[in-house]
């Protein structure tokens, strides 16, 4: 008599605890098939993309391209691309005298893209660029290039 | 109007929505110099941001395309869209500006003590969802200031990043990116950012806030009415003594109705709300200005993004989540700045930190910051030492001294609660009036230079 006293309890907790561990469970892997609805799959974004042919930047010059948002610099041996977003909070930034600097919170970059100032802590990314059979160029922005690499044209 | 006490008692107790009252009330919680009417100001705001929003929801489009032209018909084409608009506009300003003078009303008066602990987490709680509401808001008419705000706010939540970076862990855990994914549903501003902005001002927020103002109403009946002072002798109130709910609370509140709606006319009337150009994501407006109440964060973030955006806002949440139960010095419940020692405290605070902040800040503007003095510093120290966490740090420092001092944490609250109320209105004035194009220092507007 006393020994079915006891263990009525303690079965009903284990199958109190199991059957709410079994409704968590459930509750959480129905929750991670809806995952995919608050984290979809980006669909916009090219990251590979033409900017035409080298005779549309002027020599010695940033150009910026504003469908891009990147600037593209051509010299008389090649051509570079560097992102024009601020790598702080991603306002766009604008060329002066000796590189860049951001309009929303003033952060400064050289003209090689490196940090000289305010609250940027990553350099700009330069782009790798290459020609296409047209002779067409293009940047992907899926591969990154060291601040000196041209496309030697 | 019934003329027995029972049926004006009756009055409160059959109706539902009067319900929300006790028929009868301490005269102290009508004291106006107590309250100040702050808490029924933003109930009525809110109903005040419901209507209108119905109105302006009738007329609204949350496309890319559309969006923009639907507010411009609004303002430009429909009759009295632009004053319902204002109105909603502010509205919602008169919100946060009152969400936040309820809270150092209730910090100030210790009403947060003695069992009211719950309550004032539901509070700070209203407060994130009032300054979430916001947020979301400003981005449906698809202007600049919509566009780039948003776009700077979702890269302070991807700031994280700055973190990760440093430990090396960003390939494998990448909580920013995480944060602004799910805010925006892309890497960019756009489309799904737009729809997830709409869900969250119209429906999301909106819901969760009248399920925490209905909590926040019923803590305040289970917690006795609003707080007032420990009675000196033993023994309740005597009953005939308070006041009947029906009709002397409804004209206290049907007077603040009248004053709120007579200022929300006559300020939309006369100030229109902003609707600057279409978004356009090739050029950031110059300067990029947030909202006057994001000022302080924008100013905080200019110096770095993850210690002004993330760490700072989330310590002071942090304290004001902790503070009921850190600080449990029932005796200074309802008794402004706690009496003299604490009022002393509250005007050296204000003091300090008036010091501590102008002072690195000064400097930075006057000589530079550790860019100017030796070129190539780290990123990482400047996240570290700059005029906001400097001035953070300070204030933490000076909280543990008063502590000290007076051994009494309710004293440390207050000087950490005035410090950074006291820091937090001196970034927002920088912010809005200080700074122009490049986010740099000028006395006046009148000197921006001319492009």
């Amino acid at each position: 008599m006393d020994t079915t006293n006891q263990s009525e309890p303690s079965r009903r907790i284990f199958i109190r605890k199991l059957s709410a561990w079994a409704a968590a469970s459930a509750g959480i892997l129905a929750s991670l098939s809806l995952l995919r609805q608050f984290l979809p799959r980006q669909g916009g974004s090219r990251k590979r993309y033409r900017i035409g042919r080298k005779n549309n930047f002027p020599i010695n010059t940033f150009t910026y391209l504003s469908e891009h948002q990147i600037f593209v610099y051509r010299d008389h041996q090649g051509i570079r691309a560097v992102s024009a977003v601020c790598t702080h909070l991603g306002c766009i930034i604008e060329k002066n005298a000796g590189g860049f600097q951001c309009p929303c919170h003033g952060s400064c970059y050289n003209g090689e893209g490196r940090v000289l100032s305010g609250a940027a802590t990553k350099d700009l990314p330069w782009y790798s660029l290459h020609k296409d059979p047209d002779g067409r160029i293009v940047v992907d922005q899926g591969r990154l290039a060291g601040p000196g690499e041209k496309l030697y044209l | 109007m019934p003329a027995d006490h029972t049926s004006r008692l009756g009055r409160v107790n059959r109706n539902f929505f009067l319900h929300i009252h006790a028929g009868r009330v301490h005269p102290h919680s009508l004291n106006p110099g107590y309250t100040f009417g702050l808490g029924v100001i933003l109930g009525f705001l809110f109903v005040i941001m419901i209507l209108t929003g119905l109105i302006l929801l009738m007329n609204y489009t949350p496309s890319v395309d559309m969006a923009y032209d639907s507010v411009k018909d609004i303002v430009f084409v429909l009759p009295g869209g632009r004053f319902i608009r204002n109105i909603h506009r502010w509205a919602a300003h008169g919100m946060v500006l009152f969400s936040f003078l309820h809270m150092i009303r209730v910090f100030y008066t210790g009403s947060y003590l003695g069992g009211r602990s719950r309550n004032w987490i539901f509070g700070v709680v209203i407060l994130f969802l009032v300054m979430f509401m916001n947020f979301s808001g400003y981005l449906l008419p698809w202007d600049q200031l919509a566009f780039w705000a948003v776009t700077i706010g979702s890269n302070i939540a991807a700031s994280f990043r700055e973190l990760t970076d440093l430990l090396g862990v960003t390939q494998v855990l990448d909580i920013g990116g995480f944060i602004k994914r799910l805010l925006l549903g892309d890497e960019f501003v756009g489309q799904p950012a737009l729809s997830r902005f709409f869900m969250l001002h119209v429906v999301f927020l909106p819901v969760s806030m009248m399920v925490l103002m209905a909590l926040h109403f019923w803590r305040i009946r289970k917690d006795g009415g609003i707080s007032r002072p420990v009675p000196k002798s033993s023994g309740p109130y005597a009953e005939e003594e308070k006041l009947l709910t029906w009709p002397v609370v409804m004209w206290a509140e049907l007077s603040i109705l009248l004053l709120t709606v007579c200022v929300l006319m006559i300020m939309a009337f006369i100030f229109d709300a902003p609707l600057l150009e279409k978004a356009n994501p090739a050029f950031p407006e110059n300067p990029a200005k947030s909202p006057w109440y994001f000022l302080g964060v924008q100013e905080m973030v200019s110096y770095s993004a993850f210690a002004g955006g993330i760490v700072i806002p989330a310590l002071f949440l942090g304290f004001l989540v902790s503070v009921p139960y850190r600080d449990r010095e029932v005796r200074f419940t309802a008794e402004w700045f706690s009496g003299r020692t604490g009022r002393k405290i509250t005007w050296q605070s204000l003091l300090c930190a008036l010091v501590v902040t102008l002072l690195p800040v000064i400097i930075s503007i006057r000589f530079g910051w550790l860019d100017a003095w030796l070129p190539g510093t780290p990123r990482f120290i400047i996240m570290l030492l700059n005029p906001a966490t400097l001035a953070a740090a300070a204030y933490m420092a000076w909280s543990v001294r008063v502590g000290r001092q007076t051994g009494s944490r309710r004293m440390a609250a207050i000087a950490l609660f005035s410090c950074a109320m006291t820091g937090f209105v001196l970034f927002t004035v920088i912010g809005i009036w200080f700074r122009g194009p490049n986010w740099e220092f000028f006395w006046s507007t009148t000197q921006w230079p001319v492009f």
